[in-house]
């Protein structure tokens, strides 16, 4: 299932990610679809762990990998901005 | 030859282990380990990879009760562990999932629950049987090989166990947030309930919501193993947890106030402790209450004019201390961070020597350094490094460096520079690192 995804939330996330990460690349560049991890971006458990905390700061979504959804959640940008759509709370 | 069980005071239908979707009691404990013994094939070595912290325990239990030697490895990375297996011609692969190497055996860890009869007398082990090597990172880019021996394991279990106030037989369940199969999470995740009888939670919990979630449900107290870094974004998240538990951290220094603010969050007191692959946990303190540390039970500290070593009965000779230290009169010593070629990235200690050597190894890199910048705000302090290699992208460079690295030593920016400023003698001061990073930062680089 392909949703379009919200683009405002899409590219406030993308910012979110390379700030929180401190990656030097352009925003706008990370392409929706791609992985966030391993390859793609190459981020790891840490990376998670931070943009984690920093999901539930500014969204109040708290991510847990007991959730058997995590894998696909974290899979790219618009997996991660279609979950954040659906729990946050602020 | 003095010899001491495989187990701790459990009694047969304690249980063991609970979480990813088995419990287990001792008495199945030591049936998947007898069952397992005799499975495996009669190699001197075996890299153990299992990511359940149960399983792992029933692999390395069996390889000990064979007297086979479990490698653990400082890195993932499929390269590493490749060129460690080559190192140790005839090791094979334990594991509990689909991960293998290729061109290396593979068995895989079973476990069946059930009913499993309760043996008569319980296995022996000698204490001076070498039961684990851990590698460290060294200066010169190949692993050193640390022997560690059943006694040195266990001692270091009793004592922390004993300077904790944990008994024989008391209702803890050990929730841990560390890898199994580093030294500090193999003593205090694996070993230390092993020894004491009590439970052991064969996941790892990553967020602060896993780890919550995990505590509330242990039957009895929780104890929790785990790293500044997960303290830090547990008490950024109010976690709320039953009161009266403790917690153990180690891998990275834990600063006075995120102690204070997670002794306040958990209800618990928070200890840490110092120790490094080569000697094992060394020492202890309860962080908020100053920064002497204590040695554990049978170690001890020992400085004279030129350096510094650890000396206990079950190290074979004197190791150094890879940190600046001064030593009291009584024994109990203040730390001064580390010497400088060793860096810590989010609690894993690695030589930089030691990483130079593998970017220089890749492919069209001519020259190349990794710098770890002075601290910042956030969770970790990432490495950068510089590398000259015309003719290259700084994400192809990346690329090949992921089969050699583990995502934490990934350098985060790597830049493509036309020439690194080399001294005359081609030393590169850190001053002109620094310099250069600071160039860097002021104009757009090109790294990723």
């Amino acid at each position: 299932m392909t949703h379009s995804g919200s683009p405002v939330l899409e590219s406030d996330l993308a910012k979110l990610i390379v700030h929180t990460l401190k990656l030097k690349v352009d925003p706008a560049s990370i392409q929706p679809e791609a992985p966030l991890f391993g390859e793609g971006l190459g981020l790891d458990s840490i990376d998670a762990l931070e943009l984690a905390l920093a999901i539930s700061q500014t969204y109040g979504y708290q991510l847990k990998s007991s959730d058997p959804e995590i894998k696909s959640i974290f899979s790219s940008l618009r997996a991660l901005a279609n979950a954040v759509e659906k729990h946050r709370t602020k | 030859m003095h010899e001491t069980p495989l187990i701790g005071p459990y009694r047969p239908d304690d249980v063991m282990a609970w979480g990813q979707g088995h419990t287990r009691t001792a008495r199945q404990f030591l049936a998947d380990v007898t069952a397992l013994a005799e499975l495996l094939p009669d190699r001197p070595t075996v890299l153990n990879l299992a990511d359940s912290r149960y399983a792992f325990l029933v692999g390395f239990a069996a390889a000990i009760l064979r007297g086979q030697l479990t490698l653990l490895p400082q890195r993932r990375a499929p390269e590493a562990l490749r060129r460690l297996a080559g190192d140790y011609p005839g090791s094979y692969v334990l594991t509990d999932h689909d991960e293998g190497i290729e061109g290396i055996d593979v068995v895989p860890i079973q476990s069946n629950g059930g009913h499993a009869p309760w043996p008569k007398h319980l296995p022996l082990v000698p204490l001076n049987q070498v039961v684990a090597i851990a590698f460290t990172s060294g200066s010169t880019g190949h692993p050193v090989p640390n022997r560690k021996t059943w006694g040195a394991l266990t001692a270091v279990a009793q004592a922390t166990g004993a300077r904790l106030g944990i008994k024989g037989g008391d209702r803890i369940g050990v929730v841990a947030t560390v890898p199994h199969q580093h030294m500090f999470g193999l003593e205090a995740s694996v070993m230390l309930p092993l020894m004491h009888g009590v439970a052991l939670y064969a996941g790892r919990p990553l967020f602060p919501a896993d780890i919550g979630s995990v505590l509330a449900d242990v039957a009895g107290r929780w104890m929790l193993v785990t790293t500044p870094l997960h303290l830090r974004a547990c008490v950024a998240e109010r976690l709320h947890v039953p009161p009266r538990g403790l917690i153990l951290s180690a891998t990275a220094p834990l600063g006075k106030s995120l102690a204070q603010e997670a002794e306040r969050m958990f209800q618990s007191a928070v200890h840490e402790i110092f120790g490094f692959a080569e000697a094992g946990s060394v020492a202890e303190r309860r962080t908020i209450d100053g920064d002497r540390w204590t040695p554990l039970e049978g170690v001890r500290v020992i400085q004279d004019q030129r350096s510094c070593t650890v000396q206990a009965w079950y190290l074979p000779q004197l190791v150094p201390v890879p940190d600046r230290v001064t030593v009291e009169p009584g024994g109990a010593f203040f730390l001064y961070g580390r010497e400088a070629d060793q860096v810590n990235v989010a609690g894993h200690r690695v030589s930089l020597g030691d990483l130079n050597q593998t970017l220089l190894r890749i492919d069209g890199v001519q020259d190349g350094i990794f710098f770890l910048p002075d601290e910042e705000a956030g969770l970790v302090t990432r490495l950068m490094a510089f590398v000259v290699a015309p003719g290259k992208t700084s994400e192809e460079i990346q690329c090949a460096l992921r089969a050699h690295l583990d995502p934490v030593f990934l350098p985060r920016p790597l830049v493509c520079v036309p020439s690194l400023p080399r001294n005359a003698t081609g030393k590169l001061p850190r001053e002109a690192v620094l310099e250069l990073s600071r160039q860097w930062a002021g104009g757009d680089g090109h790294g990723v």
